[in-house]
């Protein structure tokens, strides 16, 4: 839990990552993900009915809403979803169930550092319990670079703040390839590569987590 | 990916991964690939987390958990009637859209004498078409125009149990002793739909309740665990009466 | 998105069992399902789950300027969500009328019965007050969600802290947390709703209701009370009549729930204080069970940071432009990752094993006992007071007896368990 303290300068840790799934009995598939004190709840319903406006004939509709804890939902909010959506639509089979649409509700319940990157692996983890067709699954990874030029892999809310810039890659687990990156504040391409490698090893991590928590949930039957 | 060979039911594969050394048939050197596994290119992909089954000698799929009911066709499903639409019924089986069951497709149903079907009714019906473009076409009679023991049912009592597609599949593996333990101790009636739905009536409501609580326990036991839970069930029941 | 209707056949035999006095998941007719309190990280974050009803509420804080009205009156705002996660019917964004009752009914219990003292949250009168919002947000719905969000608000309120001010002639200083402890709220008293469900013309009545329960029911009263039998609220929906000794008998009912939960949120309060001073573990984190085969752990993975660097310059100095990282050599942090799975196989589904929940009830102690069981089992909180007898039905019920206060707590175990 406290990971996030004992870290310091060139060491560099992904914070304990936790989570617990199907825990929700209404959803078809649900997810809560901890990395360090950074907490999200997901769920996902699908496929389901589509609404007219939004039907897609050749395809599924990814609907993502994401709920603030306090406050109602802004234009960043707004935007998050959006690069929740995207980000989620380039992993699953999207022609598999044409004419549906599949809901996926984020809801935020602890932001402390790399918060973007664990809604997205919560996302990954409510679809996979949901068991709906995908293509592969997907890690992402934040880090930001502080004042010192230093990189620091899965920051605190506290180190973000202080930081320079802040990149968030998002990997697919066959090649490793980018299918997101978020980035905010001023950095070199030299940096970003750096970033980028970084962020690349730790995801791997990250799946096998997801390796782990899927062979324990399927472990009693 | 590891090779499936081997003690191939414990591991759990994940989308994305690819599935080595297929076995096809000799005749056809074909195989088949059953829900969660695709074709991509040369190889076999996973697209659903979950353990990998074979069935001699081509026959491939991956067992995922979910809860969400897809409809195939041919698959017997406990639906519930939600409207009447002029000459069919709308049909909630859980999936992406309602199903349509036509008046007519009952047993000695013509259009002077038709079925008596409410809203709010459940039925016991196969899928007829269901393909992922086109809407899911109920039947309660087979091919010869018997109703095969599909219809309406639960008009005497008896109680609806939702659970996870996994548990369905468990209860009506062959292996599977539970259903066939607990009728030795409580007798009851039940209709097991493949979309997640149980329909289970003993004599009475406790022991209705029983058989429903006993179900959804068994989710995640093993086989052993699912005799001595049986067990013990009887001994308490003995005990009571 | 369309919700899964209730079919007839499960209608007539909810009121088939209710009219036997029996219910679905085992309970008794006046039984909570298992109650449990627990805190965020964060100040005034609190989730509580009653059954598998979910619940989160969040208070934050912020200065704005008071009403005309009351110059020297702080401001409560009460945001109840009904998040579409909870249930598919939930749409998202504009509130339902189920949500704008929910909504009215806590303002009434909380804002009305002043629970608050909101003249302490004068900082300026008439220029500068506080303002505490309550977000209330529901999880997953399983009937009962207005108790859940009362208990889940109020709780939220209890363990909330607001910056300190200082005022000097016409400077307002508001204080960071590091730099001055956060003051509590002032709370009154601790009102929470209980919501009864009547069937049959009010002939039989459900204290914590389901959600196929509501389905079916008639008509609902929802006590809203503290601790010290006060009344906040009263609300009767439905079309139903009710006698007045229903009324009353509800009353009697409610005031040994609201006494049990108050004395809840009171030690899970205490539990969370407790740990804080200590430095020690909370949050939410600390409750995720570890023995279940739903939830995993993994202890944090070190990233190497040396040879990374090396070859990022190597391959830097060959392509300048060209995004192109060789991911053989890039994987490096593999053997240095390990991942400990906790008790595989050993631990139960759903309930059961041993509680991890830094915020204990009474149940904390059964649940560790019920560790060695594989077969999932149920709890209910039980009545303190009120003995329980064993319902023929819940084979798989653990019912427990508790005396109180003398700690002895006998279980009893039926069928399979």
């Amino acid at each position: 839990m406290k990971m996030s303290e004992q870290k310091s300068g060139s060491q560099n840790v992904l914070r304990l990552m936790v989570c617990e799934m199907a825990h929700l009995s209404r959803p078809d598939g649900s997810a809560t993900t901890f990395q360090g004190d950074t907490c999200v709840m997901t769920s996902v319903y699908g496929p389901t009915e589509v609404r007219m406006a939004k039907e897609q004939i050749d395809r599924t509709t990814v609907e993502v809403v994401y709920k603030p804890k306090s406050g109602l939902p802004s234009c960043a909010e707004k935007s998050l979803e959006n690069i929740i959506c995207n980000t989620c639509e380039n992993i699953l089979l999207g022609n598999a169930h044409p004419r549906s649409a599949i809901n996926i509700t984020v809801q935020e319940v602890q932001d402390s550092g790399s918060f973007t990157a664990c809604c997205i692996n919560c996302c990954c983890l409510a679809l996979l319990d949901a068991g709906i067709g995908m293509k592969c699954t997907m890690a992402a990874v934040n880090c930001c670079i502080d004042n010192e030029e230093n990189i620091i892999v899965d920051p605190t809310r506290k180190e973000e703040e202080q930081s320079q810039a802040v990149l968030t890659f998002a990997f697919d687990s066959k090649d490793k390839n980018i299918i997101t990156v978020i980035t905010k504040g001023k950095y070199s391409q030299q940096q970003f590569q750096k970033c980028l490698v970084l962020c690349r090893d730790a995801s791997d991590s990250v799946f096998k987590f997801y390796r782990e928590t899927m062979e324990k949930k399927l472990s009693k039957t | 990916m590891a090779d499936h060979v081997g003690d191939a039911s414990k591991i759990v594969y994940m989308p994305g991964d690819f599935v080595e050394n297929v076995k096809v048939s000799e005749k056809t050197s074909k195989a088949i690939l059953g829900p969660g596994l695709k074709q991509d290119g040369d190889t076999v992909m996973v697209t659903k987390p979950g353990l990998l089954r074979h069935k001699e000698p081509n026959i491939y799929w991956i067992d995922c958990h979910s809860r969400r009911y897809v409809p195939v066709r041919g698959e017997s499903v406990i639906g519930i009637v939600c409207a009447k639409a002029g000459d069919v019924f709308r049909v909630d089986i859980g999936g992406s859209e309602q199903a349509s069951l036509s008046y007519l497709s009952f047993e000695s149903a013509t259009k002077r004498n038709r079925p008596d079907v409410k809203v709010g009714d459940i039925v016991y019906a196969k899928l007829l078409v269901a393909n992922k473009d086109m809407e899911p076409e109920l039947v309660c009679i087979d091919s010869t125009g018997r109703s095969s023991g599909m219809g309406v049912i639960g008009r005497n009592g008896g109680f609806l149990y939702k659970c996870s597609l996994n548990l369905i599949r468990k209860i009506l593996s062959t292996n599977c002793p539970l259903l066939s333990r607990l009728g030795k101790q409580i007798p009851f009636e039940t209709t097991v739909g493949m979309n997640g739905l149980i329909y289970v009536r003993a004599r009475t409501t406790v022991q209705t309740i029983t058989i429903i609580n006993a179900i959804a326990a068994s989710e995640y036991m093993d086989n052993d665990q699912i005799i001595s839970m049986c067990k013990k069930l009887a001994d308490t029941f003995t005990m009571v009466q | 998105m369309r919700e899964t209707p209730l079919s007839n056949c499960e209608r007539d035999f909810i009121k088939t069992a209710i009219a036997e006095k029996k219910r679905i998941d085992g309970r008794q007719a006046y039984d909570y399902r298992h109650v449990r309190v627990s805190f965020g990280v964060e100040r005034g974050c609190c989730m509580v789950n009653i059954g598998d009803t979910r619940v989160m509420a969040q208070v934050s804080c912020q200065v704005v300027e008071p009403k005309q009205a009351r110059p020297a009156d702080g401001t409560l705002y009460i945001n109840v969500e009904l998040s579409p996660m909870a249930c598919p019917s939930f749409e998202p964004g504009r509130l339902s009328d189920f949500g704008v009752e929910i909504n009215r009914l806590l303002e009434r219990c909380l804002k009305e019965s002043r629970c608050i003292d909101t003249e302490s949250l004068c900082i300026v009168a008439g220029e500068k007050v506080w303002e505490i919002r309550v977000d209330v947000h529901v999880i997953n719905h399983d009937g009962n969600l207005v108790d859940g969000c009362s208990i889940a608000a109020i709780a939220a309120i209890a363990h909330f802290r607001r910056p300190d001010i200082t005022v000097s002639g016409d400077e307002i200083t508001i204080h960071p947390a590091s730099e001055r402890d956060p003051v509590p709220l002032s709370v009154h008293h601790m009102p929470i709703c209980v919501s009864f469900a009547f069937f049959e013309q009010g002939k039989y009545l459900l204290v914590d209701p389901t959600d196929k329960e509501e389905k079916v029911m008639d008509g609902r009263m929802i006590i809203g009370m503290n601790k010290h039998r006060e009344i906040c609220t009263l609300q009767i929906t439905g079309q139903m009549l009710l006698l007045k000794d229903q009324v009353l008998r509800c009353s009697n009912i409610a005031v040994v729930k609201v006494t049990e939960i108050t004395e809840l949120i009171h030690k899970a309060l205490e539990n969370d204080r407790e740990e804080r001073a200590k430095g020690g573990k909370y949050g939410f984190a600390e409750s995720v069970p570890k023995n279940k085969v739903t939830s995993n752990h993994k202890v944090s993975a070190p990233v190497d940071m040396e040879t990374v660097e090396d070859h990022v310059t190597s391959t830097f100095s060959q392509n300048d432009d060209v995004i192109e990282i060789d991911s053989d050599a890039a994987s490096t942090s593999e053997s240095d990752d390990s991942v400990v799975i906790m008790d595989k196989g050993s631990g139960a589904i759903g309930l059961g094993g041993p509680s991890t929940w830094n915020v204990d009830d009474e149940m904390s102690e059964l649940k560790e006992e019920n560790k060695s069981n594989t077969t999932k089992t149920k709890q209910q909180k039980s009545d303190t007071n009120i003995v329980v007898s064993i319902d023929d039905s819940s084979e798989e019920e653990t019912t427990e007896i508790l005396v109180e206060p003398s700690i002895q707590k006998q279980k009893k175990k039926k069928g399979k368990v």
